[in-house]
């Protein structure tokens, strides 16, 4: 085990800050705000590590958290900003925030290191306090997912409408989402630029959006479950695809167009469904047991054959009890 | 067939401070007046129905009244304060809860969350009953969650989904989170579409015995008979504006509804007769 953890370093740590980069993406998704902007806090926070370490001699950790303070704030500014736009709108804005990102990476001087980036960020952070921050800000995603809270965000995801007449702020929520956005898109680069030494343009940037979106659209966009699956797969498949040569960059893209197109809810959304089914076999054992209800109250038909039905029958219905009503007939008299 | 609780007072009112104000409220959309000028006063305790055909204003009053479509003009006092320029998600923790026209369940939701998303709003969450650690036990059903699931006779489906669901049991557990919010003000837009003539029934039952603990509510409904079954009092509305009020029976019967409905010529035919 050991052996295997160490030759696999790099891609056990590549997994971790992926994971956490999936997720600075799922979590507004998670929320219904199209955003990528977890991508552009990934590359501030890798810069904005690298400097507080190289420049001002900071420890990893103290560099690490005012990182991801200064993310999530930034995060807060951006979202203030472009709450309020929708779809595709909003989606473009947040990828012209990243590639705003790279510019300023790119030409920044001293500062950033240009176009060479910065190396030479050599601290004390280990793997071990790296999957320890990984487990922690994983447990409190975990956390929004369950409960009030995460019946509170699926809410605001599916019907903003119905939030607000539930007493949700929605724009409090989709605030929330830019900051949390922000934070572990920040902690994902710092941790990253820590175990790597180095930075430069071409870690950060629009591959990063894709990557991302690869993980969480084949692993499952609904639950930090599927972005680990994603991260996993993700973070090994390249490697292990070496060995089929050039062939790897087509076979990396089929599976990823077969999962978009037969797994529209990823891989944790089939398992789901998948414990879905058999709760549902063994409650309709349990209530046949019991005599109780084994699926509905009217009849035991399913929407889809349902509803139709009663269109039909409203449609037939409706207008002949309101015209009778108002004339005062009694329906079926002349 | 209960006999409603007829309201003869013109103006909507008995005497009893009103839960909900409107004076002079319009809505309207570049030049349609959607809704335009309705004043009207409803007390705690009592169902008051809107009619009106399609289009004549009632779903767009009730988005006014919920503050999701602003107002054009016009004021909305809750309990004697101005609420017009409160946000929508303040009304649920004043006691306003709605349901809509469609059904909005939540899919990946069992029938238990769905609910205890309206239990949510309240200020306890509807956990009354705690968890040593202040918290409702995983997978345990709150008072407020189960009550609303009993008087919604939805028990045994506490752990379906939403497409396991027959349309009128979707309808429902809409009413059902509606009910969970332990609102003092209940707007229910059409929540009958969809169900057979013995759910309409258990609904209009249901409204009325909700009516004991001073709960207000607002019913906007196409079926005449349950308006006249359920409703203590109902206003008619005809291009954004109230043409008749009244108890249920009297304002079925005005020539001002039925021509709304039906049109002037089947009006001159039928005085004809």
């Amino acid at each position: 085990m050991s052996d295997f953890f160490n030759a696999n370093l790099v891609l056990v740590q590549s997994t971790l800050t992926g994971l956490l980069l999936a997720l600075s993406i799922q979590v507004p998704l998670r929320m219904g705000v199209f955003s990528f902007a977890g991508a552009g806090s990934y590359g501030i926070g890798a810069y904005a590590t690298g400097i507080l370490v190289l420049r001002y001699e900071m420890d990893a950790l103290p560099a690490i958290a005012l990182t991801a303070l200064g993310t999530a704030v930034i995060g807060l500014l951006l979202g203030a900003l472009i709450s309020r736009l929708g779809g595709l709108y909003l989606a473009m804005a947040t990828v012209a925030f990243d590639l705003i990102i790279s510019v300023i990476a790119i030409n920044g001087g001293e500062l950033t290191g240009a176009s060479t980036g910065l190396f030479g960020i050599i601290t004390d952070f280990t793997t071990g306090q790296m999957f320890v921050l990984t487990v922690a800000v994983l447990a409190l995603v975990a956390m929004s997912e369950v409960g009030r809270l995460g019946r509170r965000v699926d809410t605001v995801r599916d019907d903003p409408e119905l939030a607000a007449s539930m007493g949700i702020n929605v724009r409090r929520y989709r605030l929330a989402a830019f900051v949390v956005s922000g934070a572990l898109g920040g902690l994902a680069g710092g941790m990253n630029v820590l175990v790597r030494s180095t930075v430069g343009p071409l870690d950060i940037g629009f591959g990063l959006i894709v990557l991302a979106l690869t993980m969480i659209i084949v692993g499952g966009s609904r639950s930090w479950k599927g972005a680990l699956i994603g991260a996993v797969i993700f973070t090994w498949l390249p490697d292990l695809l070496t060995v089929i040569g050039e062939w790897q960059e087509l076979v990396y893209g089929v599976i990823v167009a077969v999962a978009a197109i037969f797994l529209p809810r990823g891989i944790y959304g089939v398992l789901q469904d998948g414990t879905r089914w058999v709760q549902r076999v063994r409650r309709d054992r349990r209530a046949a047991a019991r005599g109780g209800p084994v699926v509905d109250a009217d009849g035991g038909l399913r929407p889809q054959e349902d509803e139709a039905a009663v269109l039909v029958a409203q449609a037939a219905e409706q207008p002949v009890r309101e015209l009778d009503q108002l004339s005062g007939r009694t329906q079926g008299a002349p | 067939m209960s006999t409603p609780v007829v309201q003869t007072d013109d103006a909507g009112t008995a005497g009893t401070a009103p839960v909900l104000e409107l004076r002079d409220v319009a809505v309207h959309f570049g030049g349609v007046k959607a809704v335009d000028g309705i004043s009207l006063q409803l007390e705690p305790g009592r169902i008051y129905g809107i009619i009106g055909p399609n289009g004549s204003g009632k779903s767009t009053l009730i988005a006014g009244i919920t503050r999701l479509t602003g107002l054009t003009r016009g004021e909305l006092l809750l309990d004697g304060q101005p609420v017009h320029d409160v946000a929508p998600s303040r009304l649920a923790g004043r006691g306003v809860a709605r349901t809509f026209q469609t059904v909005r369940l939540l899919a990946d939701l069992t029938v238990r969350a769905n609910v205890q998303i309206g239990a949510d709003a309240r200020a306890d969450g509807g956990r009354s009953r705690r968890g040593p650690t202040g918290w409702l036990r995983p997978g345990a059903t709150s008072p407020a969650v189960a009550d609303a699931i009993a008087r919604t006779r939805l028990e045994g489906f506490e752990d379906h989904y939403p497409a396991e669901l027959s349309y009128g049991t979707q309808r429902r557990v809409e009413i059902a989170r509606a009910i969970a919010m332990g609102p003092r003000l209940l707007l229910l837009d059409e929540p009958t579409a969809g169900m057979n003539q013995t759910e309409r029934a258990e609904i209009s039952a249901l409204m009325r015995s909700m009516r004991t603990g001073g709960l207000c509510q607002l019913l906007v409904e196409h079926d005449v008979q349950m308006m006249i079954d359920t409703c203590d009092y109902v206003f008619a509305m005809n291009s954004g504006r109230l043409i008749a009020q009244g108890a249920p029976a009297e304002v079925v019967r005005d020539p001002a509804v039925q021509e709304a409905y039906l049109g002037r010529k089947w009006r001159e035919h039928a005085d004809g007769d």
